[in-house]
């Protein structure tokens, strides 16, 4: 990120309060990681349904956990399924679409992109549900389909840049003094593509969570720990009761910290100036 | 004498930036009479397009604002008209060639349907007359087979065709006024003379009054009776071609002419050039804004603006905003 | 007579493809799913009864063979019977599937016109405040999750803590009211988790298009704002729209009835394919992932014989980047 962009983004007010609430709920999952919140999220601590007091925050859910430990906890999850799945699908993506691109036209290309279309062509919650149903219940099985499927996109983009990129001048000169493609390819393009690569991260980073709420619904999500994804599935069954505690809870947090990823994003492409058409 | 067809008063354009007002066009007025062809040359970045957008009333990007004391078609003021009026006129009275023959047809439709619809628009008269209207202006830009071109997509066609096609599109309402923005420059020089040609034959046939932009002198002193050079948004000498080429009275555009390359020259130096860089909009000298490139300026020269007029007073018959003239 | 290698091209182009998303799913469902072997035989079954029991269902062939066997019965819509119903697994498919296309098409239409319209409009007035809402909103919009829009919708509309005008779930069906009554909550769900995003990609869409050279030239001859937006941007930008449109289809039909009628129990396709997911319901589960792959290729490939009817460059550019 060049001061130039850094400095846009933060003459850009939405983006940098974005920012601020990424950095407030990386701060709170980092805490329950080391072990300062959270950490009693299920505990019984009081009776079923208590109302919001001193000692419960935000009020007790039906089993008479505390449901401000369990939210600090889901934000920890959160994070823990957005990193795993955003590092590896981009990583993923980048090698893949960084290959297809170099040896653009060529076989190679031809069957990256053949299998980007296979994987495209499957509806994700099906995809999401196939691989759970063949790996019986393991507790990855979500976030390798994530992987498996958010990939392609990353790969799509920086296929299209490396082939705009190797064009270029100064690539034509490192191959001329006779550096492997490969090389150049890791040392001079991808740099390039950096600032891409970090946009398309933070959108997968909320596809991710966003997502696991889905499945977690549908019982294909996570499999210990709580996530918001688990109580709004559980809050689903509460709210018609009257009973408002895990939702109000898990959805506020939910969009606070979606809004924050999104605001961010949104700054961060304009100070880039990535912004780019996707279908 | 014929009437005046064009007629623009004090026009400026400039866009707010957080650095400060950028002046693009500078208070430029001008008049061309009907049948008459008039050349605005200029480098490019002076501003020249920018000035046929504000006449036609089309909003520049990105908010910049046009002022005026009156843009004038056939005596009726375009500038205070309203948007809904104003389209009434676009296209019918006053028309416009672009640049870029590629792009500046919409890819989707077919010549004919883009052409027809100029005329659906602002003659009416039924599909069969509008339909006729549309292939006799391409007969007449010297198309054999209109109804071939009619039906083909921008396209298919070739840069100096689809330019050709514009220029149907421009004169399907035999407009007063016609705006040629570098209506040549992006095509080999063969094409080149056939377009400027379809200009002249608009000019003589329906005593259109022709504004012909261009960067080239050598295509203005083919095609118009007279010219005006633009320099950062200013007009600095409006002259008769002849006058112009004879004798130049500003400084720039004397360094204009010398720029042509001529073949026959004998001169070993070749190519002359200006000295220096145009400024940018952002950072214009004051006073006149060629001062700082002219090997004439005096002290005065970078203090005040001069206006027309300002010089020694010879020979009358043309305006030169220098206090130092040839 | 250009547009019947063009058109012929494309279909063998998916072929491949076909081929590719079968295989995925041949691999998950079949060939690594579970193994039904032992849910068939008694306690302490002898080698005998196991093999017995494999080659009955067909474990023991090779491979390739089994992949056949799959497409077959995907081609044949042959597809065997439900593990928990005993129904066959056309039939139930047959039954379903209009329900979820009546609980999704309305809010898959609207959410795009409605997506349309707004970005236009946010295009248009690029910049000023009308687009600064839109976009504002269409951010709000996708900072929600679908569950938390359901449920909202469900409070307001649905419980006595809210306005409870229609029903908390179901789907009694029989005639126009009764259908409009089940799925309006559905359908303002729908509306609500697609059309930020629909709204940005059409602006960014209509942005584009509304930059170019052409549009000033229309401008310059007269065309009104509105013959400018709806004949060219939009006949411009039907390319984008339509596989915006095209590509979401799978994703409306298939994401969203899943969610949808699993939370409001609608009968549909989405609700058979949970039941079968918790359930381990293998033949519904192998001929749903596979034939809705199967759709998506083929509605992929009518989609790019679309492109050269809306858009003229489309064949001949494809015929001279090829050559």
């Amino acid at each position: 990120m060049t001061r130039t962009t850094w400095q846009r983004l933060k003459a850009d007010r939405y983006g940098m309060s974005g920012l601020l609430i990424v950095l407030f709920f990386t701060v709170v999952a980092l805490s329950v990681w080391i072990g300062l919140l959270g950490q009693g999220w299920s505990e019984v601590s009081g009776n079923s349904w208590e109302s919001i007091s001193a000692t419960h925050w935000f009020g007790t859910n039906l089993l008479g956990q505390d449901i401000l430990q369990r939210t600090l906890f889901g934000a920890a999850t959160a994070f823990e399924i957005g990193l795993i799945v955003t590092g590896f699908s981009i990583l993923l993506g980048t090698v893949l679409g960084a290959l297809a691109g170099w040896y653009s036209h060529s076989w190679l290309d031809e069957i990256i992109l053949w299998l980007k279309g296979v994987l495209d062509s499957i509806p994700f919650y099906l995809f999401a549900a196939a691989v759970a149903f063949a790996l019986q219940g393991n507790r990855w099985a979500m976030h390798l389909a994530m992987i498996i499927t958010f990939w392609t996109t990353t790969a799509r983009i920086v296929r299209g840049e490396v082939m705009r990129i190797k064009q270029r001048e100064f690539i034509e000169a490192a191959r001329a003094i006779g550096l492997p493609g490969i090389t150049v390819v890791f040392r001079h393009v991808l740099p390039n593509t950096v600032h891409i690569l970090l946009v398309q991260a933070t959108i997968v980073f909320v596809v991710a969570i966003k997502t696991e709420v889905i499945l977690s619904f549908l019982g294909l999500g996570i499999r210990d720990g709580v996530s918001w994804g688990l109580m709004l599935a559980e809050s689903s069954q509460e709210v018609v009761a009257g009973q408002f505690g895990n939702f109000t809870a898990a959805s506020v947090s939910l969009f606070i910290m979606l809004m924050g990823f999104n605001l961010f994003t949104d700054a961060l492409q304009d100070a880039l100036d990535t912004r780019r058409i996707m279908p | 004498m014929s009437a005046v067809a064009l007629n623009v008063k004090d026009l400026s354009v400039w866009f707010e930036t957080q650095s400060g007002r950028l002046q693009i066009v500078d208070n430029i007025s001008f008049s061309i009479k009907a049948g008459e062809a008039t050349g605005l040359v200029g480098e490019s970045g002076c501003g020249k397009t920018m000035t046929a957008f504000a006449i036609l009333g089309l909003s520049p990007a990105s908010g910049g604002t046009v002022e005026s004391a009156g843009i004038e078609i056939g005596g009726t003021d375009i500038s205070t008209l309203s948007a809904v009026q104003r389209r009434r006129i676009l296209g019918r009275d006053i028309a416009m060639v672009f640049q870029q023959p590629g792009t500046a047809l919409d890819p989707v439709f077919t010549i004919g349907q883009q052409i027809s619809a100029v005329h659906r628009r602002h003659a009416g008269g039924g599909r069969n007359n509008t339909r006729q209207a549309m292939l006799d202006a391409l007969e007449q830009v010297g198309f054999g087979q209109p109804g071939k071109i009619a039906a083909a997509y921008p396209h298919e066609l070739s840069g100096g065709m689809r330019q050709l096609a514009m220029i149907a599109m421009a004169t399907v309402c035999k407009p007063a006024v016609l705006i040629a923005d570098e209506p040549s420059t992006a095509l080999d020089s063969g094409t080149q003379a056939l377009v400027l040609q379809q200009i002249k034959r608009l000019q003589a046939d329906h005593g259109t009054a022709i504004l012909l932009i261009s960067h080239d002198l050598s295509v203005i002193r083919q095609s118009c009776e007279n010219v005006m050079v633009m320099y950062c948004g200013r007009l600095l000498e409006k002259a008769d071609c002849q006058g112009l080429f004879s004798l130049a009275r500003h400084p720039y555009s004397a360094g204009l002419i010398s720029c042509i390359p001529q073949i026959s020259a004998l001169k070993p130096s070749g190519i002359n050039a200006i000295p220096g860089q145009v400024p940018t909009p952002s950072a214009l000298p004051p006073g006149c804004h060629f001062a700082p490139r002219c090997d004439r300026a005096v002290t005065r020269c970078a203090q005040s603006v001069p206006g027309f007029g300002a010089g020694s007073d010879r020979g009358s018959d043309r305006d030169v905003a220098c206090f130092r003239p040839l | 007579m250009k547009k019947l290698p063009f058109l012929a091209r494309k279909v063998l182009y998916g072929i491949p493809l076909l081929l590719g998303v079968t295989f995925v799913s041949f691999l998950l469902m079949v060939y690594f799913g579970p193994d039904k072997t032992y849910e068939l035989l008694g306690k302490n079954p002898s080698a005998e009864q196991i093999s017995e029991v494999r080659h009955a269902l067909g474990y023991d062939r090779p491979f390739l063979l089994r992949y056949g066997d799959y497409l077959k019965e995907l081609v044949t819509l042959n597809l065997g019977l439900s593990d928990s119903t005993g129904e066959a697994v056309s039939s139930i498919l047959a039954r379903t599937l209009p329900v979820s296309i009546a609980l999704v098409l309305p809010g898959f239409v609207i959410g795009n016109i409605l997506g349309l319209a707004l970005g236009m409009l946010a295009a248009w007035y690029r910049g000023q405040w009308l687009d600064k809402l839109v976009m504002s909103a269409s951010v709000v919009g996708m900072s929600l999750s679908f569950l938390v829009i359901i449920i909202i919708l469900q409070i307001l509309l649905s419980t006595p803590y809210g306005f409870n005008i229609f029903p908390v779930r179901g789907w009694q069906v029989v005639d126009l009211s009764s259908y409009l009554y089940y799925v309006t909550v559905p359908t303002l769900a729908l509306l609500l988790v697609t059309l930020g995003y629909n709204t940005r990609f059409y602006r960014a869409v209509m942005v584009d298009e509304i930059e170019r050279d052409h549009i000033r030239t229309l401008q310059a001859y007269g065309t009104s704002p509105a013959e400018l937006l709806f004949k060219n941007v939009l006949k411009n930008s039907l390319i984008p729209v339509l596989t915006r449109i095209m590509f979401s289809v799978p994703f409306v039909i298939v994401s969203g009835s899943l969610l949808l009628e699993s939370y409001f129990g609608i009968p549909g396709i989405g609700l058979v394919t949970v039941n079968a997911i918790t359930s381990g319901d293998q033949p519904i589960l192998k001929a749903v992932v596979g034939l809705t792959g199967v759709l998506f290729v083929l509605a992929l490939m009518i989609n790019d014989m679309l492109y050269s009817v809306v858009d003229p460059r489309v064949v001949s550019e494809q015929a001279v980047s090829k050559s």
